[in-house]
C-alpha cells in the first residue's frame, strides 16, 4: 500500500495543546520512520487528517518544517470529526496522508519584508511561515504581525503570540480584540480597521492573509489602499476537500483545483478565478 | 491513448458465446443483462445465452466496474492508543462484455483524473485485472450524439477485444480487433480463430462508421463551446436553467465521466471498520458546504453551472480531453429534461 496515495499513515498523538475553548494543537508523530523522514512540508501545505469512524478532514500544517521532530495541528472543534478528535488523548493515534498543495511562495518571499495579518483559527497556516522564518531569520527582512480574534481567550498560541515573536529581532506583533474585555488594555477593534490605522506600508512588502471570509475581504481592500499590488498579497483558501490529490471533485474553482495547485493564492491569480469559492 | 491492433479478423455470433463461456463458467464475466423491460445493467453472467446483444446502452455506465459506487479503501480495527489499519479484500481478474464506444471513451476520460501525480492504485488495479470487450453499436438511440465528439459508434481504442457488428446484425458476424495483450490471452484461451475479412478491416469500419453516423438524429456541433466558461459565467442563464433541476443527481450517476467521491467511515459495534470511497455528486448541496457553514456553491444554479461547464470546459482545460462522451444517459434520465446538447447549443448561441 506505499504505492497508494489514498493510505493514510499511522502517527500517535504525543502533546494537546488548549489554544482557546475551541482551539486545539495537536502535536503528532508518524509511526513509521521511514514516513517520518519522507513528509517534509513547506509552511502553507495541508494534510488530509483521518479520525476512523470518523473520516478525513483537510489541515493545514501548523509547525515549521524547521521543527523536524513532530507536525503539530490546530483544530477549531467545528463539526463531527473535529469534535470527536477535540476528545482524543495523548497516545491516541490519527491517520495523515500528505503534505499536499503548494504551500507558501518563499522562494519568491525571501530577503522581502512581510505582513502578516490573521483572525481566528486563521493564524494556524501563517504560523507555520512565521516560525520557519524566525529560524531562517537572515533570510527575510521585517517581520509584521496583525493579529485579532473576538475576545482574549479566542486568541490562538497565547505563548508565541505574547512571548516569543515579540523577543524576535525585527518582528512587531500588533493584537486586537473585537470588543473591550477587563483586564484587556492593548487594542480593541477589527483587524481590518485596526490594519488601517497602523497603515504599514506597502512598499516592497508581501502580505500574507488568513482569517474568516469577510475579514479577508475587508483586509484585501485596506491592503490595495497602502500600495501592495496583487502579486504581493498572498492568502490561503479553505474550500472541503475529499482527497487532497485532485480527484474527488470538490475543491475546484473552475477549472483549478485547490487542492494540487493552491491552497495559497496570490490575489492576482485570486481574481483571475471565477467568484466560486 | 495509442492502440496498437495486433490482428483482426471475422467472428460469428456463435463464437463469441465460445468466446465468453470460460469467463462466464468461473464467475468471472460481467455482461448486459435485461433485468426489467427498461433497463439493461452490466451483472455477473454464469450463462452467455442470458446476455442481451438487443440494448441500445445499459442503463448504468460500466464504469463501475473501475470505479464502484461504494469501494472499501482500508479497514482498521481497534481505537485510541491500539489502533491498527487493515488492507482491503484483494480484486479478482474480471471481464467486460459489451462496452460501447462511448463508454470506452470514458474511460479515456478518467485516466488523467485517477492516473496524474498521485495515480489511484484501486483504479489502476482494476484496469489491470478488467479485461474489456468492447461492442459497437448497431443502432442510435434516441439520445445519442457521440459523433459530435468525435467518436465512432463502432470501433474504440480502449477497449482490449474490440467488436465491431458487420450487416446484418445477425447473421454479418463481427469484425475483432485485437488491441491488448489482455485481448489476445481472452482470445487465444476461448479457441475462437477470426476468419480473414473479405475486406481490409479498417475500411469495413470506416464503412461502419460512415453508415451509422448517418443515422444519428441529435446533431450538434460543440466546438468552441468551452469558452462558455469565461464568457458566460456570471450569465443569468444558469439561474434560468436551474430553475427546473430538483438537484436530484441522476444524471451525475448515470454519467460515464462523472468521478465525484465522498470518504464514509463505517465502525462495527465491535469497534472494527472500513473507509469506502462512494460516488458523491457535485449537485448536492451538502457536496460543498463546509464545516463552518460557508458554502462556495450555495444554490443550485452554482451547482448546475458547475457540473455542465465541468463537463464542456473545465476537463478540457485540465486534461486536453473533452469531459462529456454524447451517451444521452443525463438526458434521457432528467426528470426535467434538461438537455446537456441543448446547452450546447445555447451557450454557443449566447456566445454568438
Amino acid at each position: 500500500m506505499r504505492d497508494n496515495p489514498l493510505w493514510p499513515h499511522l502517527a500517535t498523538i504525543v502533546k494537546i495543546v488548549d489554544e482557546t475553548p475551541d482551539v486545539k494543537t495537536f502535536r503528532v508523530v508518524l509511526d513509521d520512520p521511514g514516513a517520518r523522514e519522507n513528509f517534509r512540508h513547506r509552511p502553507g501545505q495541508v494534510a488530509l487528517l483521518s479520525v476512523f469512524g470518523q473520516g478525513e478532514a483537510t489541515i493545514s500544517i501548523s509547525s515549521s518544517p524547521t521543527r523536524r521532530d513532530y507536525l503539530e495541528f490546530s483544530v477549531r472543534r467545528v463539526g463531527r470529526l473535529t469534535g470527536v478528535l477535540h476528545q482524543f488523548e495523548e497516545g491516541y493515534k490519527i491517520g495523515l496522508r500528505g503534505p499536499y498543495g503548494n504551500g507558501f511562495p518563499l522562494e519568491e518571499l525571501r530577503g522581502r519584508d512581510l505582513l502578516f495579518v490573521g483572525g481566528g483559527i486563521g493564524l494556524a497556516p501563517l504560523r507555520s511561515l512565521i516560525n520557519y522564518m524566525l529560524d531562517r531569520r537572515d533570510d527575510f527582512g521585517s517581520v509584521e504581525i496583525v493579529y485579532g480574534a473576538r475576545s482574549v481567550a479566542d486568541l490562538c498560541f497565547k505563548e508565541e503570540l505574547f512571548t516569543v515573536w515579540p523577543k524576535a529581532p525585527g518582528v512587531r506583533v500588533y493584537t486586537t480584540i473585537d470588543r473591550p474585555e477587563y483586564g484587556w488594555d492593548g487594542h480593541v477593534g477589527f483587524v481590518p480597521s485596526y490594519l488601517a490605522e497602523l497603515a504599514p506600508s506597502g512598499a516592497g512588502k508581501y502580505a500574507l492573509i488568513c482569517g474568516p471570509p469577510i475579514m479577508i475581504r475587508l483586509v484585501l481592500q485596506e491592503l490595495a489602499g497602502l500600495g501592495f499590488p496583487p502579486e504581493r498579497i498572498v492568502t490561503t483558501l479553505e474550500l472541503k476537500m475529499k482527497c487532497g490529490i485532485g480527484k474527488c471533485g470538490r475543491c475546484n474553482i473552475g477549472s483549478t483545483m485547490v487542492c494540487t495547485e493552491g491552497p495559497v493564492f496570490n490575489l492576482a491569480r485570486l481574481q483571475a478565478l471565477p467568484p466560486e469559492y | 491513448m495509442s492502440v496498437t491492433t495486433l490482428t483482426a479478423g471475422v467472428i460469428s455470433r456463435e463464437d463469441l458465446v465460445r468466446l465468453l463461456a470460460g469467463p462466464a463458467s468461473e464467475g468471472r464475466l460481467m455482461a448486459p443483462v435485461r433485468v426489467a423491460p427498461e433497463v439493461v445493467l452490466f451483472v455477473p453472467v454464469r450463462d452467455p445465452d442470458a446476455i442481451t446483444l438487443d440494448y441500445v446502452n445499459s442503463t448504468v455506465p460500466p464504469k463501475e466496474y473501475l470505479f464502484p459506487r461504494a469501494e472499501k479503501i482500508l479497514g482498521w480495527r481497534g481505537s485510541g492508543p491500539q489502533l491498527e489499519l487493515i488492507l482491503p479484500p484483494e480484486l479478482q481478474p474480471l471481464v467486460l462484455f459489451g462496452v460501447r464506444p462511448c463508454d470506452l471513451r470514458a474511460i479515456t476520460v478518467l485516466e488523467p483524473v485517477f492516473g496524474g501525480a498521485y495515480p489511484d492504485l484501486y483504479w489502476r488495479r482494476r484496469r489491470e485485472l478488467t479485461t474489456i470487450v468492447g461492442l459497437g453499436c448497431t443502432e442510435p438511440g434516441p439520445y445519442c450524439f457521440c459523433v459530435a465528439w468525435g467518436i465512432s459508434p463502432v470501433a474504440a481504442p480502449e477497449a482490449d477485444l474490440m467488436l465491431t457488428p458487420l450487416e446484418p446484425p445477425a447473421a454479418g458476424g463481427y469484425l475483432v480487433a485485437v488491441q491488448s495483450a489482455k485481448g489476445e490471452e481472452l482470445l487465444r484461451r476461448s479457441g475462437v480463430g477470426p476468419q480473414a475479412a473479405g475486406t481490409e478491416p479498417a475500411v469495413l469500419r470506416e464503412r461502419r462508421t460512415a453508415e451509422l453516423t448517418a443515422r444519428f438524429r441529435r446533431l450538434i456541433d460543440p466546438t468552441g463551446v468551452e469558452r462558455a466558461a469565461e464568457r458566460l459565467f456570471e450569465h443569468s442563464y444558469w439561474r434560468e436553467l436551474a430553475r427546473r433541476c430538483l438537484g436530484c443527481g441522476i444524471c451525475t450517476f448515470l454519467c460515464p465521466t462523472c468521478h465525484c467521491f465522498n470518504v464514509i467511515d463505517r465502525t462495527a459495534p465491535d469497534g472494527s471498520g472500513g473507509r469506502y470511497r462512494c460516488w458523491d455528486s457535485c449537485l448536492f448541496e451538502r457536496f460543498t458546504l463546509q464545516a463552518s457553514g460557508h458554502n462556495p456553491r450555495p444554490t443550485r444554479a452554482e451547482r448546475l453551472r458547475n457540473r455542465l461547464l465541468h463537463k464542456l470546459s473545465y476537463h478540457r482545460t485540465r486534461y486536453g480531453l473533452e469531459g462529456c462522451t454524447g451517451c444521452g444517459r443525463c438526458v434521457a434520465a432528467c426528470p426535467v429534461n434538461i438537455d446537456i446538447a441543448e446547452v450546447v447549443a445555447d451557450l454557443k448561441g449566447l456566445m454568438t
